[in-house]
């Protein structure tokens, strides 16, 4: 939990079967096709976005912009089109500004 | 075709570049069937644009979610070149979704994708996640001399082939009956994933029409 994505990633990478169907999640801040496109070459075999889609300007496109960069995220030129005029993006929220009684870790205990 | 595997492995040999299997790698498992045609000596390539299809001997359609695949497959135009490589004489293997995507006819209403072996498959046919399961199943075609030979095959999410037309053949069976591989000439869909089981047939069998399709 709160581990950067390339924390992550570096684990995902360093085993030597990877998941079948493998997730990285990243929590938090992932609201961008660049930010797929990241976590693929960081050795992820998929992503999950929850309200980096919902929280969007324009989350139906966003989530198909998502899905693209998943799919070519090799490819600059597919990622440079599909980020594109997408609008606002999640805007991340500064850990400080969460009360203590809000934050994930503490949340459900 | 139908050569033996020592047969296919020495026809590799003598030819100075291995066969090129693409792998449709638009979304699903085409990782796992990678790996399996390294482990045979062919080399294998990620297909997401048409372009990739240049110079493919044959191809991979890998299991998945076959909607999502649709989907991709139309918004970069996909569906005409793979249709192209099939009209050359190209083998396909079409796993789980895959066979989805090959299949002349899709119960419950869904418009067929490539419509490139002439069955009706029902989606989701043996239940949820759940109730993915794995046997042993004896698949016609597959042996030396094509003869039968019994593979490890896993059922995840499958679909079942409820009819086969007149222009395919049903190839593997489970006890009760129910169809889950068929072939036309060198298209083969196969309702199960023998990509994760360390079965090589399969892929194998792909390999070898691949050969000889490009000689």
């Amino acid at each position: 939990m709160n581990a950067s994505p390339i924390a992550a990633g570096s684990t995902v990478a360093k085993r030597r079967t990877p998941p079948i169907i493998g997730v990285l999640a990243v929590q938090g801040d992932f609201a961008t096709p660049a930010d797929a496109a990241l976590s693929m070459w960081l050795g992820a075999d998929g992503v999950f976005v929850g309200s980096g889609i919902f929280k969007a300007e324009n989350p139906a496109k966003t989530a198909a912009a998502i899905v693209q960069a998943t799919t070519h995220w090799k490819n600059a030129a597919i990622l440079a089109e599909v980020s594109a005029g997408l609008g606002e993006a999640m805007k991340g929220i500064e850990m400080r500004t969460i009360p203590e009684s809000e934050r994930l870790s503490n949340r459900g205990w | 075709m139908n050569a033996s595997p020592i047969a296919a492995g020495s026809t590799v040999a003598k030819r100075r570049t291995p066969p090129i299997i693409g792998v449709l790698a638009v979304q699903g498992d085409f990782a796992e069937h990678l790996r399996m045609l390294e482990t045979l000596g062919a080399e294998g390539r990620e297909v997401r644009l048409p372009a990739d299809l240049d110079g493919v001997d044959g191809l991979i359609l890998p299991g998945g979610e076959s909607t999502a695949m649709r989907k991709l497959l139309d918004r970069w135009d996909l569906v005409k070149p793979i249709k192209a490589l099939a009209k050359r004489g190209a083998p396909i293997l079409g796993t789980c979704a895959g066979a989805i995507l090959l299949a002349t006819k899709i119960a419950d209403g869904d418009e067929p994708v490539l419509s490139l072996l002439d069955v009706e498959v029902r989606r989701n046919a043996f239940g949820r996640q759940l109730e993915s399961f794995e046997t042993s199943l004896v698949m016609e075609g597959l042996g030396n001399d094509g003869r039968s030979r019994t593979i490890q095959a896993v059922f995840i999410r499958a679909p079942e082939i409820v009819k086969v037309g007149p222009s395919a053949r049903a190839v593997a069976t489970l006890e009760d009956g129910r169809i889950v591989a068929a072939r036309q000439g060198r298209i083969l869909g196969i309702a199960f994933h023998p990509e994760i089981t360390g079965e090589t047939g399969v892929h194998r069998w792909l390999v070898t029409e691949a050969l000889a399709a490009a000689l």
